[in-house]
């Protein structure tokens, strides 16, 4: 337990739900004043109960709210706190409201606002981490001229990745396999992301088939230094969203786990990057990585390192946020165990993943000491289509990834959230696959498993038994089941 | 008697044919004999049927229940008893006015998608002002009157339909 | 407690004979009672079908909560009474459960002459409020009737316990705190209003039910006022503009359920502290009934078989068994509720009397209900018995049983001659339920006995008189007696007079009182004391 006097007095977090729930936990524990935002519809939520104070914050849409600087830093402002942390998605890598913040006079918990920018334009990016060595894709950027785009895309060779160049969190983004599609997709692409992030430029690289999707967390400090904490393994994703990740990666060997930490390390420095950060990488079945591109804020993934070095990221961030610079040297950190991270979504996996509404009707949260669940839900809670479909994390630790893969079903089968409809048994099927435990991971794993990872249809004795307890829990059938005096009770429907 | 429930859309029939010593259930043509469920609604626990030991968690309500065993989540519901016998009334999609008044905010719109219980408009009458809320789950297929307009008592103000699931 | 030892012989050529009597008996009960529940004119049924309406046995079904007992009441009744024209008089009562509560349901028969009250229904229907306020139990009306059978209205109509006590009783239980609920699926006219009127809940179905003192064309006779059925009383009216009616249900199934929703609401009754423990069958088989009871009434049998193959294992703790043996006394249980049985083995003397007198003393002591198992032809009578004090010792008798704070439960088995059905609880003593085998009779004297007084009177007449003895005068006073007392003796004239609650089988004897003493225990116990005892 740190014994130092608190780095802030008060912190406001710009953010809601689970990892709104996590960031207040720590600074709780550092002694710090936490503010809540939060929109009506989730007056009564989670994070809101948790932190010492809450603001109202109003807009069109509760997501707009979220997405309204000037609201957020005037709520900062008003309630006195110093610093704002903007967790992952929303403001989290909106350059011109970190810069906001800081003329403001607060402390924004993440990168200076020009490095979120550079790291925000993947074409800049590339470009910049070209420079220091880090290894890149072919590609090639779409220009006026889409002919041209066109034919220098070919030379690179299919298939192709067609990403927009304002995007990120994997949208906007398509795989051209063959010359007769590029056209289109391009076109599609780039009217995409004029839509969705008001910038229409795109480009092309290459695609590697059946690539695992590997990512660094490093740390700096703004002054030139870096550090990592090891890698994650993001690869089983569907339709670009990632939903299970762990660290470290499966099997990767040492020498090349090193180039590839050393790699992300090298490009932090060289930006001068300040707090936490993610490089993604894409490995090819060769050993080939190339750079994808860096994420300036905290990850929704960050548990499975903070279980395996032992480390509160959040902490940290607040430490250097605060000017008290890397307090770990890359020698101090030593990785122990693997972790596996699943993310439950309120979605339908038997209807095509359709999100899912509905309340929250019955809770049980499975508790060790070897997992987290990272959550903000309560029971009687309405799911609603206002926000992102992700409900909660479980996180659970283990003394090698066998261990860690049988904990991480297990819970899954302890955790109960009914009422609506959730990917949980989904996800228990991933883990429980042949190819999974084997370490067989690839981005493209939930596509070709996918016969094999649908919902069996269930055998007879499964359905009269879902039938019996189920209609058992249906208060109008059950009273009538059991509600019946004695000694009627034992009469059956006895006539005279 | 027998009651028609609903397991994820398609229909079963139940009967109940003994209570003691054992609840004996009649699901579509056969019998199975329960032990005693002395858990609550909502909960996990093991239950007996046909001598195996099912485990299983479910949250019930007044109608419905959704249980999760054996790896997968099903949902039962007791068809809305008040919608027997009703017939033309198409599962009350629609929302009609319970006394004449004016129209004084409208909160959803065409394509929302709503909880039962869920404020459609607010109207006045008579200087009180209450909201109206849909009936059911669905989508709000239209809203037919616009802030300010008045309305007689039984306007249809608000039609209904099923969430559609293809899509 | 010791389970009976029983001494039958299943196999004798006696219990063979007896039981295929008695089969026999039930067989025709069976029939009797089949018809009188189902069997209806053609067009009567497809009038109902047109209307819309269910039969009212459908609607008990579907009101009853699904795989429960209901002990229906007075099936029979009527059966001897208007020609048939009123099968069970044109109304069904009974017991049973309905969304987890006790409750007792009387349903209109709109299948006989549109549900029109004779006077046996009216008698039936008082009946059945009557059991209502003496067990506090809730009460559900399926109310569609056209009202009081105009040709016999003076039997239904002016007297103390005729429609109006209807009424009356409902006022009585509403005071008491005992809910009603009345659902009116056809019409219900002039007093008939007032059923779903004075319930405390009354759900009306659209287009089918109504509610008025007076019907249209009495309006129109009276006032020259022009009014259809729905404007005067329907659904829609009386739900939006009078308030006399609470819930409308838009047809049949509908009311039902909502009649169901309402019963759910009710609290249950607390019923007061009976000693219970668990029930188990009898571990005789109670079919054998039919082979213990006579083929001819005049022969004795042991009533202790019968306890047997009715008490729960079998077992009878039996009280002074060496002392007054011409009555059984005991405790046993009956699905678990324990209570005192007093059954006759013979005509009542001075020691079966004063036994009796003190057995029910001690139930009364105990808090322990009584049951009286009757095959009774009265008294011992005689110089030596009346020196004895024979009188007095019945009067204590029937102090003691009348004035019983306990609930009070009564099966003629056999037969139920005079004083001694006083004694043993007769219909006149407010047993609570009180019910009747097919083989049993009841009247003030056997009818052989009845016969062998008048011919005795006649010849003491021809005695005095000094005329000789004509045979064959005798032989016809002996067999007019006989005749007229047959028909009024048996127990189909006592159920069709609604002397009884009910007709039943023998082997349904036990779930009929298993649930009748349920449902007494919502009423607590009376007070406790008793009249003067001529000692």
């Amino acid at each position: 337990m740190n014994t130092r006097a608190a780095p802030f007095e008060k912190v406001l977090v710009a953010n809601r739900g689970e990892i709104a729930s996590r960031i207040i936990r720590t600074l709780r524990e550092m002694g710090i004043r936490s503010v809540a935002v939060h929109h009506g519809i989730e007056r009564k939520s989670r994070h809101v109960a948790a932190a010492d104070e809450a603001v109202e914050i109003f807009g069109e849409t509760p997501v707009s709210a979220h997405l309204d600087g000037p609201q957020i830093i005037a709520a900062a402002l008003a309630q006195g706190a110093q610093a704002i942390h903007p967790g992952y998605g929303f403001l989290s890598e909106n350059a011109a409201f970190a810069r906001a913040v800081r003329e403001a006079g607060l402390t924004f918990i993440g990168p200076d606002a020009e490095t979120i920018a550079l790291m925000g334009d993947k074409i800049s990016a590339r470009t910049f981490a070209e420079a220091q060595g880090v290894p890149v894709a072919p590609s090639v950027i779409a220009t006026g001229n889409l002919k041209a785009f066109i034919s220098a895309a070919e030379t690179i060779g299919f298939p192709l990745l067609v990403k927009a160049a304002a995007g990120g969190g994997g949208k906007g983004m398509s795989i051209v396999r063959s010359a007769d599609g590029l056209a289109e997709a391009t076109r599609i692409a780039a009217s995409e992301a004029e839509r969705y992030f008001g910038d229409g430029r795109v480009y092309a690289e290459r695609y590697i088939e059946r690539p695992r999707h590997i990512e660094v967390q490093v740390l700096g400090d703004g002054l030139g230094n870096a550090i990592h904490l090891f890698e994650r393994e993001c690869s089983i994703q569907r339709r670009f969203q990632k939903i299970i990740e762990e660290a470290p990666a499966v099997g990767l060997r040492g020498p090349l786990r090193e180039e590839i930490c050393a790699a992300a390390t090298r490009l932090a420095a060289a930006a001068r990057y300040k707090n936490a950060g993610t490089v993604e990488f894409m490995l090819g079945a060769d050993g080939r990585f190339y750079f994808l591109e860096m994420n300036t804020r905290l990850q929704v993934e960050h548990p499975v390192t903070e279980m395996i070095t032992g480390l509160d990221l959040v902490r940290m961030q607040i430490e250097i946020a605060a000017g008290m610079g890397l307090t770990l040297g890359q020698s101090d950190v030593r990785p122990h165990g693997h972790a596996i991270e699943c993310r439950i979504c309120a979605e339908d996996p038997a209807h095509d993943f359709l999100p899912e509404t509905g309340t929250i009707d019955y809770l049980n949260v499975p508790s060790e000491p070897y997992l987290r669940f990272e959550n903000a839900l309560r029971q009687g809670q309405k799911i609603t289509a206002d926000f992102d479909p992700m409900l909660a994390k479980l996180v659970v630790h283990g003394a090698d990834r066998g261990q860690a893969v049988e904990r991480a079903i297990g819970a899954l089968r302890d955790l109960a959230i009914l009422g609506v409809r959730t990917n949980i048994d989904y996800l228990a099927g991933i883990l429980d696959h042949e190819a999974f435990r084997a370490g067989d991971l690839h981005t493209s794993f939930l596509a070709e498993h996918a016969s094999t990872l649908l919902p069996a249809l269930s055998d007879r004795h499964v359905l009269e038994a879902a039938i019996i307890a189920g209609a058992l829990g249906i208060r109008a059938f059950r009273d009538v089941a059991f509600g019946v005096p004695q000694p009627y009770a034992s009469m059956d429907g006895w006539r005279n | 008697m027998s009651f028609t429930l609903n397991l994820d859309g398609e229909q079963v029939r139940i009967e109940i044919r003994k209570r003691h010593p054992k609840l004996v259930l009649w699901i579509d043509g056969q019998e199975h004999v329960v032990g005693p469920d002395a858990g609550s609604v909502s909960g996990t626990q093991l239950l007996d049927i046909d001598g195996r030991a099912v485990r299983f968690t479910r949250a019930g309500t007044d109608d419905r229940c959704m249980i999760r065993l054996a790896g997968r989540t099903f949902e039962l519901t007791l068809p809305d008893a008040s919608a027997l016998g009703r017939g033309a009334d198409d599962h009350g999609s629609e929302v009609r006015a319970p006394m004449p008044g004016t129209v004084v905010s409208i909160h959803k719109s065409a394509g929302n998608i709503i909880s039962r219980g869920d404020a459609l408009l607010t109207i006045e009458s008579m200087k009180l002002q209450m909201a109206l809320s849909a009936p059911r789950d669905g989508v709000v297929a239209e809203i037919l009157r616009q802030e300010g307009e008045r309305f007689d008592k039984d306007d249809i103000v608000a039609r209904l339909v099923d969430k559609n699931r293809n899509g | 407690m010791r389970k009976i030892q029983s001494s039958l012989s299943t196999s004798s050529t006696e219990f063979r004979r007896r039981e295929a009597y008695h089969r026999d008996l039930v067989t025709q009960f069976r029939e009797k009672q089949d018809a009188a529940r189902h069997r209806r004119q053609q067009r009567d049924l497809e009038r109902l079908r047109r209307q819309g309406k269910m039969l009212p046995r459908e609607r008990i079904e579907k009101l009853l909560d699904p795989c429960t007992p209901f002990l229906e009441l007075s099936s029979l009744a009527a059966n001897m009474a208007y020609d048939g024209d009123a099968p069970s008089a044109s109304c069904i009562t009974g017991i049973g459960i309905v969304s987890g509560k006790e409750v007792l349901i009387h349903a209109n028969d709109s299948t006989i002459k549109g549900g029109a009250w004779y006077p046996l229904t009216v008698k039936k229907i008082v009946r059945a409020m009557d059991i209502a306020i003496e067990n506090r139990l809730p009460v559900i009306h399926l109310c569609d009737s056209a009202g009081g059978f105009l040709q016999l209205q003076s039997e239904l109509f002016p007297d103390r316990h005729m429609a109006g006590r209807i009424f009356r009783n409902q006022t009585l239980l509403s005071k008491m705190g005992v809910k009603q609920l009345a659902l009116v699926f056809g019409h219900c006219t002039a007093g008939g209003a007032y059923v779903p009127a004075l319930s405390d809940y009354n759900v009306i179905v659209r287009d089918t039910g109504a509610v008025f003192l007076g019907g249209p064309p009495l309006v129109k006779a009276a006032t020259g006022e022009d009014v259809t059925v729905a404007e005067l009383g329907g659904a829609e009216m009386h739900t939006t503009v009078s308030g006399t009616c609470d819930y409308p249900a838009e047809d049949e199934d509908d009311a039902i359920r909502i009649g169901r929703e309402i019963v759910a609401q009710w609290q249950v009754a607390k019923k007061w502290d009976c000693q219970r423990d668990t029930p188990e069958a009898p571990a005789y088989d109670p079919e054998e009934l039919y082979g213990i009871l006579p083929d001819d009434i005049k022969i004795q049998f042991d009533m202790r078989e019968v306890v047997a193959r009715i008490v729960d294992g079998s077992r009878f703790h039996e009280y002074q068994p060496a002392y007054g043996r011409t009555l059984i006394c005991g405790f046993a249980n009956i699905w678990g509720f324990k209570v005192g049985i007093l059954a006759n083995n013979g005509v009542l003397f001075n020691d079966s009397s004063l036994k009796g007198a003190h057995f029910i003393e001690l139930c009364n002591q105990n808090n322990t209900p009584l049951v009286f198992l009757q095959n009774i032809t009265g008294y011992m009578i005689g110089r030596e018995y009346e020196r004895r004090g024979i009188t007095k010792d019945g009067a204590k008798m029937i102090m003691a049983q009348s004035c019983s704070r306990v609930p009070k439960f009564t099966v003629m088995c056999n037969g139920s001659f005079g004083a001694g059905n006083y004694g043993m609880c007769g219909r006149a003593f407010d047993a609570r339920f009180i019910f009747g085998w097919p083989n049993h009779q009841i009247g003030v004297m056997g009818g052989d006995q009845a016969a062998n007084t008048l011919v005795e009177v006649k010849l003491n007449q021809m005695k005095s008189r000094g005329e000789t003895i004509n045979q064959e005068e005798i032989e016809r006073v002996r067999a007019e007696t006989l005749r007229a007392y047959q028909q009024q003796l048996s127990g189909y004239y006592a159920t069709s007079e609604l002397w009884d609650d009910g007709m039943i089988d023998p082997v349904d004897t036990r779930n009929a009182l298993g649930i009748a003493i349920s449902a007494s225990l919502n009423a607590p116990l009376g007070d406790a004391g008793y009249g003067v005892f001529r000692f």
